[in-house]
């Protein structure tokens, strides 16, 4: 049964299912939806999930579409490497962290990264254009967030708190990494694909907080991670210049 | 050895209760008392998951040396590590149902439903506290955002606007979960699982406190679930914790609201 996943670039969420599919060995089918196109919002996709929300993963007769649950299908649904400890203590703190990422870190640095990179890519088209477009998302939240990056509705308080907490964040996972090997502990897990989607561009987006100096820990982790042939993978995949940024990641080589 | 520390059995301090009744698991319960913000002085460990509540407050699960925060993945670690009842749906498909429910119902009733509930009940008992007592426990809170919405309940600045921003928005939930009961009795799977245990205990207030939203006539499959839910004998023993009578008065304030606006 094939495995068709709707994904934009290998960032985010859209590369969390990607790289818990490659890791687990599983090929599946790609439909590129563009988000910068509005692609999600467009009446076939939104057939397939009516929210209008990327990623979304149709397997079968199932059709998903939260993203870090996703990931876990992959890992329960298919034969392959298991991609969760076996100690359910790891388990929790592996969730513990997807949640951390997902509805603390993530929303924070989505918001710099919608006000710097999302919004100005579609910013420049006709305002009834953008009118019609926000008028076809279906979810109200997504509504909000589309506005505000299409018309830079950014306040600077909102912008000044999401990078305070990015770098609060950044501080947190550092402690961590400097006490764990990977996210859940002794384990590569799901949790670690998960804080990289989020993470691969921080040396680039944050480089006075996220370097060899001062986040030794988080630059080693996200190296290691990004040595992993399933990443190599997958970040190949992408179109723009944004997934690009993970070459940041590659160790200088000597001769 | 188990210890749970919680409050009174309602929303985010019930689904534990529930869980480890269903288990017939033994455990000792560590209760405080939220409305005196004994919480935050609560459990030395410096696991940064026991110290930075995603949920703000809420249940904290001690077994052996770890300290389990976060009240759904409570619910899966007590479905996962310990004998009794299967609470986890055993299909990766109904898996997935289960987590993508507990995820939904966590960001749309765990923002929403504790505000109302707070602003009700907990408000009002605050006033009757030493206000410099409360200011000097509350300035030690972090993350800031703890603090500031502990801060805004004692100050009264939740604004009737607000208020009915937050009953507006639990529209899109409430639907979503009656349609959900008319493909099944259950949230996920064809048998009761933690994705029910989370939902019952944040749905169960909401006859309360949004009562033109949540009745017989607008969701009667929400609450024949609830009466199904309410029956069950793990969840009368968890509610009969109650060192109030009045569980479903109890409240603290939930899961950030979104920032994006």
């Amino acid at each position: 049964m094939t495995v068709h996943l709707y994904h934009w670039e290998p960032n985010a969420n859209s590369g969390k299912p990607m790289l818990a599919l490659a890791e687990k060995g599983v090929e599946f089918e790609s439909h590129y939806i563009d988000l910068l196109k509005f692609d999600q919002h467009q009446p076939e996709y939104l057939k397939i999930n009516p929210d209008g929300t990327i990623p979304a993963m149709v397997h079968g007769d199932r059709v998903l579409t939260e993203s870090t649950p996703m990931m876990e299908y992959a890992d329960d649904a298919f034969d392959g490497p298991q991609l969760k400890p076996a100690d359910p203590k790891e388990r929790w703190r592996m969730r513990w962290w997807m949640r951390f990422f997902d509805s603390y870190f993530a929303p924070s640095l989505s918001m710099i990264g919608w006000s710097v990179f999302v919004g100005p890519a579609v910013r420049q088209r006709p305002k009834e254009e953008l009118e019609a477009a926000i008028a076809r998302i279906p979810l109200e939240s997504r509504r909000i967030a589309w506005r505000k990056a299409m018309f830079n509705q950014f306040s600077e308080a909102e912008l000044t708190e999401s990078r305070r907490r990015v770098l609060y964040c950044t501080g947190i996972l550092e402690r961590h990494l400097a006490r764990h090997e990977w996210i859940a502990g002794r384990t590569y897990s799901l949790g670690d694909m998960n804080g990289f989607n989020l993470g691969y561009a921080l040396p680039l987006s944050q480089p006075d907080h996220c370097n060899d100096a001062k986040t030794p820990h988080i630059m080693e982790w996200l190296r290691r991670i990004y040595e992993r042939p399933a990443a190599k993978k997958i970040w190949a995949l992408g179109r723009t210049a944004m997934a690009q940024r993970v070459k940041f990641l590659e160790r200088a080589t000597h001769a | 050895m188990l210890e749970l520390y919680h409050s009174e059995p309602n929303t985010f301090f019930l689904k534990p209760l529930i869980a480890l009744h269903e288990k017939q698991a033994e455990f000792q319960s560590r209760w405080f008392d939220t409305d005196k913000l004994e919480h935050f002085a609560l459990v030395s460990s410096t696991e940064v998951e026991a110290q930075l509540h995603l949920e703000r407050e809420g249940p904290l699960l001690r077994h052996g040396d770890t300290v389990i925060s976060n009240s759904f993945f409570m619910l899966e670690y007590i479905a996962d590590a310990l004998p009794g009842e299967p609470l986890l749906p055993e299909a990766p498909y109904d898996a997935y149902r289960a987590r993508a429910s507990g995820q939904f119902l966590g960001a749309n009733l765990g923002s929403l439903v504790p505000i109302l509930g707070c602003v009700k009940y907990t408000a009002p008992r605050l006033q009757s506290l030493d206000r410099a007592q409360l200011d000097a426990k509350l300035a030690a809170v972090e993350p800031q955002e703890r603090k500031m919405s502990w801060q805004a309940l004692v100050d009264g600045t939740y604004t009737p606007q607000i208020l009915d921003t937050a009953r507006e928005r639990l529209k899109f939930p409430v639907s979503r979960v009656e349609a959900q009961l008319a493909a099944g009795s259950w949230l996920a799977g064809p048998r009761y699982s933690i994705a029910d245990i989370d939902a019952f205990a944040m749905l169960r207030v909401m006859p309360d406190l949004v009562p033109d939203l949540v009745n017989a006539s607008a969701t009667p499959r929400t609450c024949d679930y609830l009466a199904r839910i309410e029956a069950r004998p793990a969840v009368r023993a968890a509610l009969a914790m109650s060192r109030s009578g009045k569980p479903h008065q109890h409240f603290v304030p939930g899961v950030e609201p979104s920032r994006w606006g």
